[in-house]
């Protein structure tokens, strides 16, 4: 595990997720790499708590999953927002940032 | 071919195990792929994938877990959208077809009302259980003397202290008198003097049943005993709200009861109604004078209720309580005789003599209910028929066989539950009517309502309805082969299958039909014996007013002055033909049992005399009545003279003692000679005969009249009276006049009650008559459902095969012969089903033995009667389709759709 990656914090997985497939349906693995890409490293997410989370929220009716042919031409999952999804990410979007606001108005010099 | 689109979702927990891995695995490639593009060898690569993942077995359990859920989740969203899609789409049906709905609806309706109305009455009066604790612990217990074969007499307060002092296998053991009408006493003091119905128990009675006051308590057991604090009355709560207002600060104070002051030590839980609804107040039985009843062993009044210890079975406690009486028997001489007891478990008493009538009913409401379900599913079938063209769409379009026999179910349990929603609000009116029309003459009514258990059933019923008459065309659709049913729907043909189980049908509702109506017919003959029956006197325009004289307040004989004033002041009102007295009116009371000696007849040592109800009467009461004197005269005025013995002194008895007999007794102990001039030995006294009456049926209607004595009742007084007076017009009209003049003499007398002898009769004959209107009824009921059930399968048939018949017209078959094949073929349905039911009502209504009098239960005539009009009916049902293909037009078999 990299050492400079930050610690997930307890519910932040689950955004992260509901994020990336926001853009596009993908599959278990894309998400790790595109989270990875998309914060230059600074974030990797586990592999086990991944898996654990798509399917948690599968039953939460955040996403819905079909089998798809990936890039390599082998059966993937895809993963797709659903339209409770949308909701859930847009209502723990706000809660973020209200939360990074706080946290950075206590950090700043005033 | 099309997806199966109901199956394909379905995943079951194999698939998801493979999905699962085909995941993880899939993820574990693609790392290893781009380690090894990386450069790592490929040994390496997948290691440090499988390391990179975390702990993967962990992630495949918890997924699966999680899958498995969604499944779940899934199915249960399926099938509920599935039963809406289904509800709307019945719905859209029923909608579409309003005849077909709205017949099937009143039918189950009428099914489903009727069961759950009987039910309700059944379920109140047999099946509750008894509201006490542990009521299977409590019995019954009666003296029995097994010489004169009397099992069920009262028990003796004497012998009953003894019982329970003697007791090994009883928690208690109380005693009751309860007289309706007879039992009372007179409330003063507050308002008008009422006359309050009362139950006089002993100490161990409500220790026995269990019972709790609602407020205040219960009297301590040294309130409840001679030479006790024992003036204390406990208050029903029915009476304590009428009369006082729910007033609790009424414990503890004192009413005036026969002018002696009681104390109100509690008001008793609404549901206490025991032994009787019209228990007004309980009060100690200790409280009852010797000169009224004395406390002797010969003296059999009490009612008797026990409580088995825990774990105790009937038998041991029947064993104890033989135990008992012979121990009593071989000690008290009184006793002798009376060497055993009988005991019965208390619901059993309680309900004994309506149990059978009622299950007979519940019986034969079934089989209306069973007529409903067949009506409805051949009413289903007929439409099935036309249907099979939409079935075998669904079929074609994908659905599952098993998923249109859903559908098909779930229409028909929509129409039975709507059916039944309406069928039970008719039940809570039907039932209210059926207690109406009882009369009083049930016992428990006051426990008849509409509770969950009674809609619980009315719910159930309506279930099984919905699946009985829907299985049979829901089966039939899910065989529908796709090829024949696209084709033949499109032709309006009926396949033979169809109307083979239609015919079936029908054979089985005339089947049932004839059962119905003869355990109707039996019932109705039944009921017109009964009320031809010689009653031995007129009950109309008699009118009788019931009261009793208070003793308390006329000191020594003085209540026979007041009894001898009443009548001969009531005898002076204008309006009234004659007047006198009873002291039991036929079918309120059956008098005192006492031991006469004919003359000419001697004892044995040690053996017991023939007993006979003894009735006190007045002067004139047989004239008044319309009984007829066999032989001889009743009583005159003379009879009872009172005489004072000194100037001003109360006067007494001072004319001749005499008896007056039935016939029955006359024949049973003076065959052949006239018993008028004979004797009577009473105790030490022997009286002579003056005259021999009618029969006058006294018990009940139904059981043949007992050697009965009549003695003037101002030789030997009772102070329970019922003046009858016989009116030019209509009784109840001279009601107020009656009981002025009984007021003239004394303004305080309270009067128990007013009625007359038409009611006596109606009241007499109620629960046959309940039971004759609702046989009838559902015999009526049965018959007409029976008809139109023919009625639908025939017509249903001549207008499925119109072209044939059209074609055999045109080739000359005479209308005469049409109409005849038609009305053939009804009464050929109608002739098994007639022979079935009559196979299954000579089976059957051998329950009907004990309610029915005056009739066997395999009556020919009844039997013959019902054939007759069954076989009648039914060809009435037949006509009617068969003119209407007699009539259908040649021309037809040329046309097309």
């Amino acid at each position: 595990m990299n050492r400079e990656s930050i610690d997930l914090l307890q519910g932040t997985l689950d955004v992260l997720i509901l994020k990336t497939l926001a853009w596009q349906p993908m599959h278990g693995y894309a998400v790790t790499r595109w989270v990875r890409e998309r914060t230059q490293g600074s974030i990797e997410i586990e592999d086990a708590p991944l898996y654990k989370a798509l399917h948690r929220l599968e039953r939460a009716g955040c996403v819905s999953a079909e089998w798809g042919l990936s890039e390599n031409n082998r059966r993937a999952r895809y993963y797709r927002l659903t339209a409770t999804g949308r909701r859930r990410l847009k209502a723990e979007e706000s809660e973020w940032r209200r939360y990074a606001a706080a946290v950075l108005r206590v950090l700043e010099p005033a | 071919m099309m997806p199966r689109l109901f199956q394909f979702w379905r995943r079951s927990r194999d698939m998801i195990r493979r999905d699962v891995d085909a995941e993880l695995q899939f993820h574990i490639d693609t790392r290893t792929d781009a380690l090894v593009r990386e450069g790592a060898s490929p040994e390496d690569a997948r290691k440090r994938a499988l390391m990179d993942f975390g702990d993967i077995e962990d992630a495949r359990r918890y997924i699966r877990r999680v899958d498995n859920d969604i499944e779940h989740q899934r199915r249960r969203r399926d099938y509920v959208s599935e039963l809406r899609q289904d509800l709307a789409y019945g719905l859209r049906t029923l909608r579409r077809a309003p005849t077909f709905t709205l017949t099937a609806i009143l039918t189950i309706a009428l099914g489903v009302g009727a069961n759950t109305a009987i039910f309700s009455v059944v379920h109140g009066i047999v099946f509750k259980p008894l509201p006490f604790p542990q009521p299977q612990q409590l019995l019954r217990v009666w003296s029995a003397n097994p010489g004169s074969g009397s099992r069920q007499a009262p028990v003796s307060p004497v012998d009953l202290d003894d019982w329970r002092d003697q007791r090994t296998q009883f928690a208690d053991i109380g005693g009751w008198w309860f007289a309706d009408g007879g039992s009372g006493v007179d409330l003063t003091g507050s308002g008008d003097p009422q006359r309050l119905s009362v139950a006089f128990v002993t100490p161990g009675f409500f220790p026995t049943l269990g019972v709790r006051p609602m407020i205040g308590r219960l009297p301590r057991e040294d309130e409840m005993v001679r030479g006790g604090d024992d003036r204390v009355v406990v208050l029903s709560h029915g009476f304590w709200q009428r009369r006082f207002g729910s007033d609790s600060g009424l414990v503890s104070s004192t009413v005036t009861l026969n002018g002696q002051p009681y104390r109100v030590v509690g008001v008793m839980q609404p549901g206490m109604r025991f032994p009787s609804d019209r228990v007004e107040v309980w009060i100690p039985y200790s409280t009852i004078p010797d000169q009224s009843i004395p406390r002797i062993r010969p003296v059999r009044v009490l009612d008797v209720v026990a409580r088995m210890k825990e774990g105790v079975t009937l038998a041991q406690a029947s064993q104890d309580m033989s135990a008992i009486t012979r121990r009593l028997a071989a000690t008290y001489p009184e006793d002798t005789n009376w060497s055993e007891a009988t005991v019965m478990p208390l619901a059993d008493a309680v309900t004994g003599n309506v149990r059978r009538g009622l299950i007979a009913l519940l019986g034969a409401v079934g089989f209306v209910l069973l007529m409903a379900c067949v009506n409805v599913a051949s009413l289903l079938l007929a439409r099935s028929s036309i249907r099979e063209r939409e079935v075998a769409l669904r079929l074609a379009l994908g659905a599952t066989p098993g998923r249109v026999v859903r559908q098909m179910i779930t229409e028909s349990l929509l129409l039975s539950l709507i059916g039944g929603a309406v069928g039970v609000a008719a039940a809570a009116f039907g039932s209210r009517a059926l207690l109406v029309m009882a009369a009083g003459q049930l016992p428990r009514t006051s426990e008849v309502e509409l509770d969950a258990t009674v809609l619980l059933f009315a719910l159930i019923v309506s279930i099984v309805t919905g699946v009985l008459f829907g299985l049979a065309p829901a089966l039939r659709a899910r065989g529908t082969d796709l090829q024949t049913a696209l084709r033949e729907a499109g032709r309006g043909l009926v396949s033979g299958s169809g109307q083979r189980l239609r015919t079936g049908l029908v054979v089985v509702e005339v089947a049932l039909a004839v059962v119905l109506i003869v355990g109707a017919g039996l019932m109705t003959r039944s009921f017109i014996q009964l009320l031809r029956v010689d009653l031995g006197f007129r009950p109309e325009k008699l009118l009788a007013v019931n009261f009793t004289i208070n003793t308390s307040r006329r000191e020594g004989q003085a209540y026979r002055l007041f009894y001898r004033e009443v009548i001969d002041r009531v005898r002076t009102v204008p309006g009234l033909v004659s007047v006198g007295a009873v002291k039991h009116v036929p079918f309120r009371g059956n008098g005192e049992r006492m031991g006469f000696v004919p003359e000419g007849l001697t004892l044995g040592a040690g053996e017991q005399p023939p007993s006979a109800p003894l009735i006190h009467v007045s002067d004139g009461y047989f004239a008044t009545i319309g009984a007829r004197m066999t032989e001889g005269r009743e009583y005159n005025e003379q009879d009872g003279a009172l005489r004072a013995p000194t100037p001003g002194a109360v006067p007494v008895f001072s004319g001749t003692p005499s008896v007056i007999i039935n016939l029955a007794f006359a024949e049973r102990h003076f065959p052949g000679v006239s018993a008028v001039g004979k004797t009577l030995g009473l105790g030490s006294n022997r009286i002579p005969i003056i005259g021999v009456v009618g029969n006058i049926r006294q018990t009940t209607i139904e059981e043949p009249v007992q050697p009965t004595v009549y003695i003037n009742n101002l030789m030997n007084s009772r102070v329970q009276v019922t003046l009858v007076a016989r009116t030019q017009g209509e009784p109840l009209a001279m009601a107020v006049a009656v009981r002025d003049a009984i007021w003239s003499v004394d303004r305080e007398q309270t009067i128990t009650s007013i009625f007359t002898f038409d009611q006596l009769v109606s009241d007499a004959v109620a629960r046959p008559r309940l039971l004759t209107v609702l046989l009838g009824l559902f015999g009526t009921l049965g018959m007409l459902l029976g008809a139109v059930g023919l009625y639908g399968v025939l017509s249903y048939l001549v207008s499925s095969r119109q072209r044939e018949i059209g074609v055999r017209i045109a080739l000359g078959a005479p209308r005469g012969a049409v109409l005849a094949m038609v009305v053939r073929r009804g009464l050929l349905m109608a002739v098994i089903g007639t022979t079935i039911g009559l196979l299954a009502a000579f089976s059957l209504t051998r329950y009907l033995r004990d309610v029915l009098f005056g009739v066997e239960p395999t009556d020919p005539m009844t039997y013959g009667i019902v054939v007759v009009s069954m076989l009648a009916v039914a060809g009435l049902a037949s006509a009617v389709p068969a003119r209407r293909a007699a009539t259908v037009d040649p021309a037809i078999a040329f046309r097309s759709d």
